[in-house]
């Protein structure tokens, strides 16, 4: 694609994670299955919530994240499920810290691949539909090795910032900043003890990068 | 390959938690399809004898199934999340048993064949409701209960990306995919250009092919709406008509729009050609070659305009061509005559007949092109149009009152004496026309009433 920026790669990822987390909460089944409809992305048959406030807060969540991921201080981006007692059951993980890093003024400059002798897509969209498609069907399929999700769980978005970054605090503030106990926003010292991690998918297509895996909380045996 | 076909399902299901269908191991091992379901079936049968539930199916089952009245909710899909009704082919008329699976209760026992694709967990209780079962076997397998049936879709999409090079014709024997053995492979690869060409040709040179296409587009929707076959099917066709008739102006496509909003128009009972609304109702999908190019006689025209000037200006706007008023009219006519109702073959061959008046009305038509008047000696004499209204019984037994416009020849005085004062004329010159003789009064009168002031 010869009009890659920074900004369609974000794009890209934002739409992959929208759908990945209505996959999720169909999976998990955090909302009733009627509630769902089927829908296409990717060429691949998923499923998508109907619901217009969770749809709503689903686009405002991938946004907040979105203009975080613009600004270059995302280290990872989770989607926790908690249960009903607030305690989080397990996360799925996408990793994006290697994103390329553009600074702000740049973000709508054409990018272009460094490596002079085989001049490179930025965004190969086949190979990358193709990913997204096997990632999505992993996901689904993770379903049965983690085992059914206990009735009444919760779910949100968090995102784990870069080290060097600043925290997100504008008004209106849409980021909470998370306790140390619950494992975001500090660092991957802090984290829960987890029990088991699954890898999911290494995604790679151009320069669109990024990890996805599924960790489980260590209270919590789950199955496999 | 009895090992291949272990391993390769252990390493796609197993361990890269793929779902497979019989389709994907078939192409994968290459091996007919009813033996990759046995495979499918004997690696499942195995895998849940070492370490139950590592594996699971999904079945299909076809056979005739037990009048439902209760597990159909909304119609044809049941979304409840549990079967997935698959429906076989859709009724076309005058076929044979395979129908659509059934709405609950049908009044004659019309013999439904159902195709279901089940889950392993829900197989027994969508085998008691089949009545008669014609084949059950192993559709896919797939690491962990399938929570959305429609995945399987992915797995045909993938053997189409992957296996797209083979040759279907060659490949069938191997793979028992139903061939129809009348098939054979088109060697022109030319794909017909379809009438979308015309809105872009609004120029008389471009309006021909354009018209010739929107005609037989027009005679193929009408076939096709009573056999129900798809409008695309008619974009098709014109291909072979588009050399012939070439004659035919583009001022046949407003007949040819005009047909497509009769059916409207037939409750206003007037000629097409005074009330035009584009309303794509009744066919399908009109030809996008009309809608564009209808639109421009639209905006050209009111419902009340004086005939002859506005239908004056459509001709110019079709770029001079030829047909005539009279001519659309009496084609539209034609067409008109024919049915909005569900066609059968009497009423397409009645267009078709009726279509050949066509070009020859044009052909004459041609030769009164416009409008003449002569003014002799103070007559107006000549030809010209004029509309009349002719009220005609349909087939069907509905008066349809059309107005037309006919040619005819007229003469009158000039408007000023109405007296007609046969003035003292010698009579000598009679073979010089009475009129003229009163003419020739006439313009004195008329100088004379000049001449006072």
């Amino acid at each position: 694609m010869a009009e890659t920026t920074f900004r369609t790669l974000i794009t890209a990822f934002t739409d992959f994670l929208t759908v990945a987390i209505h996959t999720i909460l169909w999976e998990r089944s955090i909302y009733p299955k009627t509630s769902f409809l089927s829908a296409r992305k990717y060429n691949f048959p998923v499923k998508q919530n109907r619901h217009p406030k969770v749809c709503e807060w689903i686009n405002d969540a991938v946004t907040a994240v979105e203009s975080e991921l613009l600004k270059g201080r995302v280290h990872s981006v989770g989607v926790v499920i908690f249960t009903k007692d607030s305690k989080p059951l397990e996360r799925f993980v996408f990793d994006v810290s290697r994103f390329p890093d553009v600074p702000v003024d740049d973000l709508d400059t054409l990018l272009q691949s460094g490596d002079a002798d085989e001049p490179q897509s930025i965004l190969p969209v086949v190979e990358m539909e193709e990913q997204f498609r096997a990632t999505l069907s992993k996901l689904t399929a993770s379903r049965t090795s983690l085992g059914p999700a206990p009735e009444g769980c919760t779910f949100t978005v968090a995102i784990e910032l870069k080290p060097d970054a600043l925290a997100p605090v504008s008004h209106p503030q849409p980021w909470i900043p998370a306790q140390v106990a619950d494992d975001e926003n500090d660092g991957a010292t802090a984290r829960h003890p987890t029990a088991k991690t699954t890898p999911l998918r290494a995604i790679k297509a151009g320069e669109m990068k990024f990890e996805a895996w599924i960790e489980e909380a260590g209270s919590d045996a789950a199955d496999g | 390959m009895a090992q291949d076909y272990s391993e390769y399902l252990a390493i796609n299901v197993l361990n890269e938690q793929q779902v497979v269908s019989y389709r994907t191991l078939s192409r994968a091992l290459k091996v007919h399809v009813n033996l990759a379901k046995q495979m499918l079936y004997d690696f499942h049968r195995k895998q849940n004898a070492k370490k139950p539930s590592s594996v699971h199916a999904t079945y299909l089952i076809t056979g005739t199934r037990v009048a439902q009245s209760t597990s159909k909710t909304n119609g044809i899909y049941s979304q409840d999340g549990e079967d997935t009704v698959m429906r076989s082919s859709p009724p076309i008329p005058g076929s044979s048993p395979t129908k659509q699976t059934g709405d609950s209760g049908e009044d004659e026992d019309i013999p439904t064949r159902s195709v279901l694709l089940v889950r392993q967990e829900h197989l027994e209780k969508a085998t008691a409701t089949f009545e008669h079962i014609a084949g059950k076997h192993v559709y896919s397998l797939q690491p962990g209960s399938l929570s959305d049936i429609q995945v399987l879709s992915d797995c045909n999409r993938r053997i189409v990306s992957t296996y797209a090079a083979e040759d279907p014709l060659v490949a069938w024997k191997q793979y028992g995919t139903i061939q129809d053995p009348n098939v054979k492979r088109r060697t022109q690869g030319q794909r017909p250009p379809p009438p979308v060409a015309p809105p872009a040709a609004k120029s008389a040179v471009g309006s021909k092919p354009a018209a010739t296409a929107g005609k037989p587009a027009t005679l193929e929707r009408q076939a096709s709406r009573a056999s129900d076959v798809s409008i695309s099917s008619a974009k098709a066709t014109p291909e072979p008509n588009g050399t012939a008739n070439a004659k035919k102006s583009a001022a046949s496509k407003p007949p040819a729009t005009k047909r497509q909003s009769s059916d409207i128009f037939k409750s206003f009972a007037k000629g097409g050609s005074k009330a035009k609304k584009e309303t794509p109702d009744t066919s399908a999908a009109p030809s996008p070659a009309l809608v564009p190019v209808a639109d421009e006689p639209m905006g050209g025209m009111s419902d009340d305009d004086a005939d002859d000037t506005v239908e004056d200006a459509e001709v110019e706007v079709r770029a001079g061509s030829g047909k005539l008023r009279k001519d659309r009219q009496a084609e539209l006519e034609a067409m008109m005559d024919a049915e909005d109702e569900p066609m059968d073959d009497t009423a397409e061959s009645g267009i078709d007949s009726r279509t050949e008046p066509g070009p020859k009305q044009q052909v004459e038509a041609a030769e009164e092109l416009a409008e003449t008047m002569t003014v002799e000696n103070g007559r107006r004499r000549g030809r010209r149009r004029v509309m009349k209204k002719k009220t005609v019984k349909d087939e069907e037994g509905y008066l349809v009152t059309k107005e037309e416009a006919v040619w005819e020849s007229f003469s009158e005085d000039e408007p000023a004496p109405k007296k007609a004062k046969m003035a003292p004329v010698p009579a000598v010159a009679k073979s010089g026309a009475a009129a003229k003789k009163a003419g020739n009064p006439g313009q004195g009168n008329i100088m004379s009433f000049f001449g006072k002031k």
